[in-house]
């Protein structure tokens, strides 16, 4: 009797020893993620990491962008933030600035084979410099700038479809042909172009005349020649030519619907609107997509493409840097389904970008390939700390140099009169940010 | 049963500690960070008057103001005047009256949102209805409402002044009601005509209901926001953006939660020194029934 009591105790003891040292291995991981429509398939993605990693568990929260940024900045504040989060260019610089993310560069020396990811698409989560700096913040997937066009608008027209011989020149030509007004009374019925003064139509025809709207540090707006030359061929296809539509004429739409409507043949943003077009247009048109023309001043060796990443980046506070480096890595890596990518957000480790089920060859436009070449080119962009306030973004799209571009679509001021503005308020937001040494 | 002394101390203990820690609490904590660099994610930083230097030499500021002021005119003389008429309108015993008290309210109860995009819809240049029905009776070349710097804060204070004129209405209207039908019958005895009832009977008596109406009208235009999101964002370049408006954009679009605390502050006093006016001037105006 009393050896079966001594047994007992010591089988309960074992098993309560046993069971104990397991929860103290048993790791929480807080995820926060901003794409609440692709959650059922993230919390999929995140069970087979359970399933691989038992001692690791994640709680995801998914928010739409809006309330995404003054949760996390709320969680911040309160020294809170999850363990692994979205991390969006616009924030990055300012984000590890004030010591709120975690330096990553020695895991991802120490973990990952560049060669299988598109390690050019990195640059952008680095801090301070895009170049040389440490990494910040990891790429999950990324997005470039492609020039969509209609085929059955150029059919139409007798064109060509666009391709990479095409000068500025030829853009223009076929950006008259392709505008039509039948009533000089009303507006035109169809525009050959679209843009006005958001990021993602304007740097990419900056970029490929070789241009630069910052300095070399990206620290201040520093518009060059180049840049001019871009702004002013731009202002032209509005208010010379009357190819494209003056910004106030667009008030009341979405400016994403003018193309995808049969509104306009020819329009730069983007690759993530394949998406967009695909669902508004259906088969309504045949569609296709091209690379931004080269501009006259563009040199060799000048190239550089505009493309930015969606990224995820760990809080400088986690207990956990292991637990969520390999999280991450399981995020980014081999394991992520294609579906959990919109059409047009590049996968950011290659084999899912060139599968099949990616390009999606059977769909338009059919070319998405043409989007990852923009992958391997180096990169250059507008985004720095202030960047949403000197250039316009989101809710406060009028304002800043949008702002300021627009008004020149509209007739209100020149290409000239636009930039000494820009200069001149963008710095002294961005005086604000990098203060004088 | 006896009270003692701290009895009403304790009754009113539970609201006291709820102004304190949600009123003047936030209160007293904004106007501190009004002098404190604080981007929310670090700690704030002390730097003196600089968020209202900045603000007073910004240029964007000024715009902004006199935007709130033409705004705050407008949207308070165009309540008072519709709502007036309105509830003079529905002031009558024909059939379905209150089918069309009703009718005149549903903008106050429609959510800002829809009529946001309604409006801009009714508006909008290329697809709008109404430039496309003017076009096709001949009328070109019409202004863009919302796209145009020249007219978009007009065009907001009218749809604004559309939502909330059913709301006023409904405060003029029991005004009127509280006139006594003698004094109408008395005037028209001695022969007055409708305007001279209106003007020497209706609205001195409306007075203290006018002026309620101006500061809950001029309470409003300072925290003209949700349609201002809806149909412009404040553009365009913020021609149609209101200081509550831009407020907001500071602190929870570019997280400046210090300038953006000035700004409240500028706003408080604005607003504390046209109520203070409007009290002082009170007695020289406003009348009762009695």
């Amino acid at each position: 009797m009393k050896r079966n009591l001594v047994i007992a105790l010591l089988a309960t003891l074992l098993v309560a020893s046993l069971s104990a040292f397991a929860m103290a291995e048993q790791v929480t991981l807080r995820y926060f993620m901003w794409d609440p429509e692709f959650q059922q398939m993230e919390a999929e993605l995140i069970r087979g990491f359970e399933a691989e990693n038992p001692n690791i568990k994640v709680e995801m929260t998914a928010l739409d962008p809006t309330n995404f940024w003054p949760r996390l900045a709320a969680m911040a504040a309160a020294g809170e933030l999850p363990d692994v989060f979205s991390m969006s260019t616009g924030y990055i610089d300012t984000w590890a600035r004030d010591g709120l993310l975690l330096n990553i560069q020695h895991l991802v020396d120490r973990d990952l084979d560049l060669d299988n990811y598109f390690y050019n698409v990195f640059a952008e989560d680095r801090f301070p410099n895009k170049e040389t700096s440490d990494m910040y913040a990891i790429p999950y997937a990324w997005v470039g700038s492609v020039l969509f066009y209609n085929q059955d608008m150029f059919d139409a027209a007798g064109l060509e479809y666009p391709n990479d011989d095409w000068t500025w020149d030829d853009f223009q030509k076929a950006a008259l042909a392709l505008t039509i007004q039948s009533n000089p009374n009303r507006a035109p019925e169809q525009y050959g172009f679209w843009w006005y003064g958001r990021y993602s139509h304007v740097e990419p025809w900056v970029y490929a005349n070789g241009g630069r709207i910052l300095n070399e540090n990206k620290t201040r707006i520093a518009i060059d020649d180049k840049a001019k030359e871009a702004l002013q061929f731009l202002a032209d296809l509005t208010n010379v030519h009357g190819v494209s539509m003056a910004h106030r004429d667009m008030a009341g739409m979405r400016q994403q619907d003018l193309f995808p409507l049969q509104q306009a043949a020819m329009w730069v943003d983007g690759s993530w609107m394949v998406d967009h077009v695909r669902t508004v247009a259906g088969d309504s048109f045949r569609w296709g997509i091209a690379n931004v023309p080269k501009g006259p001043s563009l040199e060799p060796g000048e190239e550089r493409s505009y493309y930015w990443p969606d990224s995820v980046g760990i809080a400088a506070t986690t207990k956990h840097e292991d637990e969520a480096w390999a999280f991450i890595q399981y995020l980014i890596g081999a394991n992520r389904p294609v579906e959990t990518y919109m059409p047009g957000k590049v996968p950011i480790y290659r084999d899912i970008a060139y599968s099949e089920e990616w390009l999606q060859k059977d769909q338009q436009p059919g070319n998405m390939e043409l989007i990852l070449a923009l992958g391997d080119t180096p990169v250059r962009t507008t985004f720095n700390m202030g960047w949403s306030e000197w250039r316009g973004y989101a809710s406060t799209g009028g304002a800043g140099m949008n702002g300021e571009l627009d008004a020149v679509t509209n007739g209100q001021q020149t290409v000239e009169e636009a930039i000494e503005k820009i200069t001149r308020d963008g710095n002294a937001v961005l005086e604000r940010y990098y203060p004088e040494p | 049963m006896r009270y003692g002394k701290l009895a009403p101390w304790l009754f009113i203990t539970p609201t006291v500690l709820g102004l304190v820690f949600f009123r003047i609490g936030p209160i007293i904590a904004a106007f501190l960070a009004s002098f404190t660099s604080w981007n929310v994610f670090a700690p704030p930083q002390w730097i003196g008057a600089s968020n209202y230097v900045e603000l007073f030499n910004s240029g964007t500021f000024w715009m902004i103001l006199r935007n709130t002021l033409v705004f705050s005119l407008i949207y308070v003389l165009g309540v008072m005047v519709c709502g007036l008429f309105l509830a003079i309108l529905v002031n009558n015993r024909i059939r379905a009256i209150t089918f069309f008290r009703g009718l005149y309210y549903l903008p106050v109860i429609t959510s800002t949102v829809a009529i946001g995009v309604v409006w801009s819809w009714i508006l909008s240049p290329r697809f709008g209805v109404l430039p496309n029905v003017l076009a096709d009776l001949g009328v070109h070349n019409l202004p863009s409402f919302l796209g145009d710097s020249r007219y978009a804060l007009l065009t907001l204070v009218v749809v604004y002044i559309w939502k909330m004129s059913g709301y006023h209405m409904i405060l003029f209207l029991a005004g009127l009601q509280n006139i006594p039908e003698e004094y109408y019958e008395a005037a028209k005895i001695d022969g007055a005509t409708r305007w001279q009832s209106l003007r020497h009977i209706t609205l001195p008596l409306l007075s203290s209901t006018t002026f309620f109406i101006g500061i809950i009208a001029l309470i409003q235009s300072l925290q003209s926001f949700d349609i201002t999101m809806a149909m412009t964002e404040g553009g365009p370049n913020y021609a149609s953006a209101t200081l509550s408006f831009f407020t907001y954009i500071n602190a929870f679009v570019h997280f400046r939660m210090g300038y953006a605390s000035a700004m409240s502050f500028v706003l408080l006093v604005i607003v504390g020194i046209i109520t203070f006016i409007n009290f002082y001037a009170r007695k020289y105006w406003v009348e009762t029934v009695d």
